[in-house]
């Protein structure tokens, strides 16, 4: 990380790099204070990683934390693919073409401001409490970041490019798969990475209000049982899984797009 | 690509024109049974529910009023902590390496917990109250702030930071008067992001336990199975959060008058 203090041959001191082990010390100690303060309502963190293992390799429910997981996971992967071919091929059209931008952007303008939690009651009073319900919050969340991002390209995408493609003789067609394709392709990563962690925050919003299953219905369940233990695991993996995905998709990005 | 050329003349005839269509649509589904009206309410529906719950507090229990503003204060109280400690936090992370080292684990380990996944430690350390939705607002909203904060100082091209070596100013100086600056617009966005993040989190902090807001507002149009005050719940919390991003992008041109 391009660090503005650092400037010219800066010789980092040795110490500077036990000060996010420091903060993460500080952070468990904070928690174990706590835990101590609370014995009957917040576990220590050794307590949780207990825990999180025995979850993990010794499960004692029917429905095991891994299938919980995986739960989880399915749905936010399906809506996010559907939410990014669609997404894309809106904003594209956004972009692309005046007269649709004019009639139909104002409807999306209107719609999305609004939360996607707050479209939960509306989807569930239409699709009930199963998978297609959970599967069209998760859409609805990552589908806009894309939109915005893709359509974003085009109104920063620079014109000498479209302009030396069509001296040189491009039809339309070849405009757009070589010229702006390639162009805002950027902004779609961007707007992808976006999504991806947007889809996972409402998975988990949407599992906890209805699900039988996943990382949401268990803390819901678990906070309805006062089991702070399952919470904690639950709330690690979630952050993990979070942490595991934007790093996989960085990588990602680093392959599929090298400009 | 006819978008690429700007023709703002008669454009507004089009947006009216594709909103009405929406509306229309929206309306003859319900009309014409393809959604029951209790799935769906018509625009015509929402619209007088609309102006019904400006002064009638039934079904739920208070005008649309009262929700707003029990919302509103909330919103604004933990986006504006959001911003007043996350901003500063953001600036001197992306400037002072050490700040960075020290804070982002931490940062980093409570950033991708959704706001509706904090609910049951909040509830444990804070209650049910106000307060209790303000951290979790507050927890939400803080992200993107300091996030954009110290993107926006990293990304100070090292030329102006060595004229300002160059002109002998101190470290501070080149932070207050370079650095800082050269972030705002940056800056403006994250404090953007992080106005519709604490919009969602909002409704997210009233699933617990509220008896006001627009958020349980909505719940209780579920509950009762009321789609006209469901929607009118969303429309308000999406007009809202809209209306005060065009507060902030006015501010925002107001501060960076330099134009880039």
């Amino acid at each position: 990380m391009k660090h503005t203090s650092s400037h010219g041959s800066f010789q980092e001191p040795w110490w500077w790099k036990l000060l996010p082990v420091a903060s993460v010390a500080l952070f468990l100690a904070v928690w174990h204070g706590a835990a101590l303060c609370n014995p009957a309502m917040l576990p220590t963190p050794v307590e949780t990683i207990r825990s999180l293992f025995d979850m993990l390799f010794f499960p004692t429910t029917q429905i095991t934390l891994l299938d919980h997981v995986w739960a989880s996971l399915r749905r936010v992967l399906i809506a996010y693919g559907l939410a990014t071919l669609s997404g894309v091929l809106l904003g594209v059209l956004f972009g692309w073409s005046r007269n649709f931008h004019d009639f139909v952007y104002p409807i999306f303008e209107l719609l999305r401001p609004i939360p996607p939690i707050a479209w939960i009651p509306l989807i569930i009073m239409w699709l009930g409490i199963g998978e297609g319900a959970k599967i069209a919050i998760c859409f609805i969340g990552s589908f806009i970041p894309v939109v915005v991002n893709t359509f974003f390209g085009f109104t920063t995408l620079d014109r000498t490019y479209l302009k030396a493609a069509q001296v040189l003789g491009a039809r339309q067609k070849d405009l757009l798969l070589e010229v702006v394709l390639p162009g805002i392709f950027p902004n779609i990563l961007a707007g992808m990475k976006v999504a991806l962690s947007a889809g996972w925050l409402c998975v988990i919003a949407a599992e906890m209000i209805a699900a039988r299953e996943g990382l949401g219905y268990l803390i819901v369940r678990s906070m309805e049982s006062g089991n702070m233990l399952n919470i904690l695991v639950a709330l690690i993996f979630i952050g993990s899984i979070s942490a595991i995905l934007s790093f996989l998709f960085s990588k990602l990005e680093k392959v599929v797009c090298p400009w | 690509m006819k978008t690429l050329r700007s023709r703002k003349k008669s454009a507004w005839w089009k947006h009216v024109t594709g909103v009405l269509v929406f509306l229309l649509i929206w309306e003859l589904s319900v009309r014409l049974g393809l959604f029951s009206s209790q799935q769906l309410s018509p625009p015509s529906q929402v619209i007088e529910t609309f102006f019904a719950k400006l002064t009638d507090p039934r079904p739920d229990g208070e005008t649309l009023g009262v929700h707003f503003l029990a919302s509103f204060s909330v919103t604004l109280g933990g986006f504006s902590l959001a911003c007043l400690i996350g901003i500063p936090l953001g600036l001197l992370m992306g400037y002072y390496r050490p700040v960075y080292l020290l804070v982002n684990p931490i940062f980093e380990l409570l950033r991708p917990i959704p706001p509706i996944a904090w609910i049951p430690i909040v509830t444990l350390l804070l209650g049910i109250g106000a307060e209790a939705r303000i951290f979790i607002i507050f927890l939400s909203a803080i992200v993107p702030a300091v996030i954009n904060s110290y993107t926006g100082i990293q990304r100070t091209p090292q030329t102006y930071i060595h004229v300002g070596q160059s002109l002998g100013m101190s470290r501070w100086r080149i932070f207050t008067r370079i650095c800082i600056p050269y972030a705002l617009p940056t800056l403006f966005t994250g404090v953007r992001l992080s106005l519709s993040t604490a919009w969602a989190a909002l409704v997210a902090a009233e699933m617990m336990a509220s008896v006001q807001g627009l958020g349980y507002m909505i719940q209780m149009g579920r509950l009762l199975i009321k789609p006209d005050i469901i929607i009118t719940g969303m429309l308000t919390i999406g007009c809202s959060g809209a209306l005060m991003s065009l507060l902030l992008t006015l501010l925002e041109n107001r501060l960076t008058k330099w134009g880039r």
